[in-house]
């Protein structure tokens, strides 16, 4: 084969490579372009209508409105039940990212162990996850009450002379309602630590032991960083979700007492639906949501687990 | 971390941030009312929908079976119940309105009819009204809170009253007699305080029945006009501070979970003895069938009043129904439907669906014998009268003296009489400056 012929070839040969590669290529748009179009209907268009709502003045749903620019946004931002609102939040999602992580640590170590009934405690812990939410409420509400069970054991081993009010009063309801939904949530975490506890070889605890190190030392040096992609990913996931809770704190407290737990969710649909604002429930909406973008680009950037073959 | 992998967790992070975050809090869009359906061709029968909130099993049973007698001498018309919520008909309603899907008819009080009126969907109803009053004779107290801006736009269904209850063994194991002022009131919520029985039930929630209790005591303080005739508001007078800070009083000897109590909390405390009394419509349904039932151990008397004031008064309205379709057809439907509602017979059985609780707005309902047939009627009648006379000096905040301010729906709505309250029991704040706040609050609500 002479070179001209040989340089002919290869021309040929890369032409169809890249008319494979570009039928490949539109084979794989076609593939994405039904989910693309479903991400577009369901967050593109309620975010655009929600950043257009909250540049007008519309006040009861289905009525008209005119529009005052970045008014909403300006109002928003002044009032203090935003800000207030906004430090709940912030204080609803440390706490319940405290107490899930530590229950959800504790029961995926336990159940990662050999034990009788292992296998129906595993099934167990998940039942606070998928029973509705409705339901946990009604329980909690019932257990919680002045005539309650928990209060009957406060009283019965001495430790309270009169029934607690857990929803009575600021501090204990805010406080009772971040528990109730960590416990809510924790087994979500726990089974996902769990399924990561596993995937760790044993041969790396096994070396460890051989090389004699404690049981706290193989927590701290294999377990913790290997979990570190998970956690990253319940970190991330687990804040975003938490943030947005509304059906347990409304069920439960009504943003009460005393606006005691109005976080931003119960702020928005306070102010939507009972104060009939609705484009500047929509501008709360708005922050909220360049809030946790703002965290989340923040988390990857800080939180991110290190890569071996990082450049 | 390589570029790839950075672009991918980017990525990741803005379609979580975006799916979880905006579409999750962001309200609804507004959406452009729909026309109103065509009429249903004459072949096809005419449906109604009616949304009631009288959510208990055993009154939608009695609704529905009123509803099944309706359809089955009315070929040509098919009514259906969708019980709602009052929890939630604030919200639902208007969305619906909004969506084009509104019922065709709407149960209704006088502070949530504005909001429905707003949206320019109710059609005004005083052909009928005067229809039925021609018949059967409206209490005036009835329709006043409904008839404004040159329309009546409701029919009224049946008037409830608070009253205050109590046991009177228990008033008499105490050495306590029933209290007629508020001196005698607070004096015996002491005594009946002691291990395992609270003095009184209070709320403190953010809701509706707060509201409702508050506005009891305003009026046996003599404040029960948040209005000036001129429609300025005078929430903020010494009178509303009286009243707020005698309910701080009383407040210390109810139960520590009553700041999210609603109606049926406080209807449980008093069944199972922990409420040695409570201030509520009725108690009468819930007392005959989760506790002792006898009615000769079920007190009710008018609520006490202060010293200020000459006689007792206490929180009353007519509960109404909307008529939201202007399809012509389904408004004759619907209508006909209310004709049967009223018609004696029918009424009392109607108002029974929760003996001792819905009272009679005709001269002929407070007649029907069917109203006083009913066995519980039978068995409670003493209380049932009792009701009745506490009803006669009701007031309603927002429809006082025969003004009617409709602006007293945004009031209402945001529950502002009880997050004053809150301000004052759960935040600790002087009963004057809690009062000034909420006269703040409500400026800001109408004034918007």
């Amino acid at each position: 084969m002479d070179h001209a012929s040989s340089f002919s070839s290869n021309d040929t040969t890369q032409k169809k490579r890249r008319a494979t590669a570009s039928r490949n290529r539109l084979g794989g748009y076609l593939f994405v372009a039904p989910l693309l179009l479903w991400l577009a209907a369901t967050i593109l268009y309620p975010l655009f209508s929600a950043i257009a709502l909250s540049m007008q003045d519309i006040r009861i749903i289905g009525t008209a409105g005119d529009f005052v620019g970045l008014d909403n946004y300006a109002r928003i931002l002044g009032s203090e039940s935003f800000w207030q609102a906004f430090g709940r939040s912030a204080i609803w999602v440390v706490g319940n990212a405290v107490v899930q992580t530590l229950a959800a640590f504790t029961a995926a170590l336990i159940l990662n162990q050999r034990f009788p009934g292992q296998q129906f405690a595993r099934i167990w812990i998940i039942l606070s996850w998928i029973v509705p939410t409705v339901v946990v409420v009604i329980i909690w509400r019932w257990l919680l009450s002045s005539s309650g069970v928990i209060n009957y054991l406060l009283m019965a081993i001495g430790l309270t002379a009169e029934p607690v009010g857990f929803f009575g009063a600021p501090t204990t309801a805010a406080t009772s309602v971040v528990l109730i939904n960590a416990w809510r949530w924790f087994p979500f975490m726990a089974v996902t630590l769990l399924a990561a506890l596993q995937s760790i070889p044993q041969e790396l605890y096994e070396a460890a032991a051989v090389d004699g190190a404690t049981a706290v030392q193989r927590f701290w040096r294999i377990t913790l960083p290997l979990l570190q992609p998970v956690l990253f990913v319940l970190g991330l996931v687990g804040t975003l979700l938490s943030f947005n809770v509304f059906d347990v704190i409304w069920l439960l407290t009504g943003g009460g007492p005393s606006n005691a737990t109005t976080t931003l969710p119960v702020l928005i649909y306070d102010t939507a639906f009972t104060r009939y604002r609705l484009s500047q429930a929509a501008a709360i909406s708005v922050l909220s949501g360049l809030a946790l973008l703002i965290f989340a680009l923040l988390f990857i950037r800080f939180m991110a687990p290190k890569q071996e073959d990082e450049s | 971390m390589s570029r790839h992998k950075s672009s991918m967790l980017f990525m990741i992070a803005v379609v979580l941030t975006m799916a979880v975050g905006l579409s999750a809090c962001a309200p609804a869009a507004p959406t452009a009312p729909q026309p109103a359906p065509a009429a249903e061709s004459p072949a096809q029968p005419v449906s109604v929908r009616l949304w009631h909130m009288e959510q208990p099993p055993h009154r939608v049973q009695r609704i529905q079976q009123l509803i099944d007698e309706f359809n089955a001498a009315n070929p040509g018309i098919v009514v259906s119940q969708e019980p709602q919520n009052w929890g939630e008909i604030y919200t639902k309603a208007p969305a619906a309105v909004a969506a084009g899907n509104a019922p065709e008819l709407l149960f209704a009080i006088p502070d949530f009819t504005p909001i429905l009126k707003d949206l320019g969907k109710v059609q005004p109803m005083e052909d009928l009204v005067a229809e039925m009053d021609a018949l059967y004779s409206f209490y005036p107290t009835a329709v006043e809170p409904y008839a404004y801006d040159g329309h009546t736009w409701a029919l009224p269904l049946y008037n409830m009253a608070h009253s205050l209850w109590y046991r009177p063994s228990v008033f008499a194991e105490a050495g306590v007699e029933p209290p007629k002022t508020w001196e005698e009131w607070e004096a015996a919520v002491e005594a009946l305080t002691r291990d395992g029985q609270y003095g009184i039930g209070l709320p403190a929630n953010k809701h509706l029945y707060t509201d409702q209790v508050v506005y009891d005591f305003m009026v046996n303080a003599g404040a029960e006009e948040i209005y000036n005739p001129d429609g300025t508001l005078r929430f903020n007078n010494p009178q509303t501070v009286e009243a707020y800070d005698f309910y701080s009083k009383l407040y210390r000897f109810s139960p520590p979970d009553s700041p999210n109590w609603t109606w049926g909390e406080a209807e449980a405390c008093f069944a199972n003895r922990t409420c040695a009394m409570i201030l509520q419509f009725t108690v009468i349904t819930t007392y005959d069938t989760q506790a002792e039932g006898d009615p000769n151990d079920l007190g009710v008397i008018a609520i006490p009043h202060s010293p200020n004031v000459e006689e007792s008064g206490t929180i009353a309205y007519s509960n109404a129904v909307m008529l939201l379709t202007d399809d012509p057809a389904k408004q004759e439907a619907a209508k006909e439907f209310l004709r049967f509602l009223l018609k004696p017979g029918n009424y009392g059985r109607f108002l029974n669906m929760e003996p001792g609780l819905f009272l009679p707005v005709t001269e002929a309902g407070s007649q029907d014998e069917t109203f006083w047939n009913d066995p519980l009627a039978v068995k409670y009648r003493s209380q049932i009268e009792t009701m009745i006379a506490n009803a006669r000096n009701g007031r309603l905040f927002g429809f006082t003296n025969g003004n009617t301010f409709p602006s007293i729906a945004a009031i209402s709505a945001q529950n502002l009489l009880a997050q004053t309250l809150q301000m004052v029991v759960i935040d600790g704040k002087p009963a004057a400056e809690a009062v000034a706040a909420g006269q703040a609050l409500m400026e800001e609500a109408i004034g918007e």
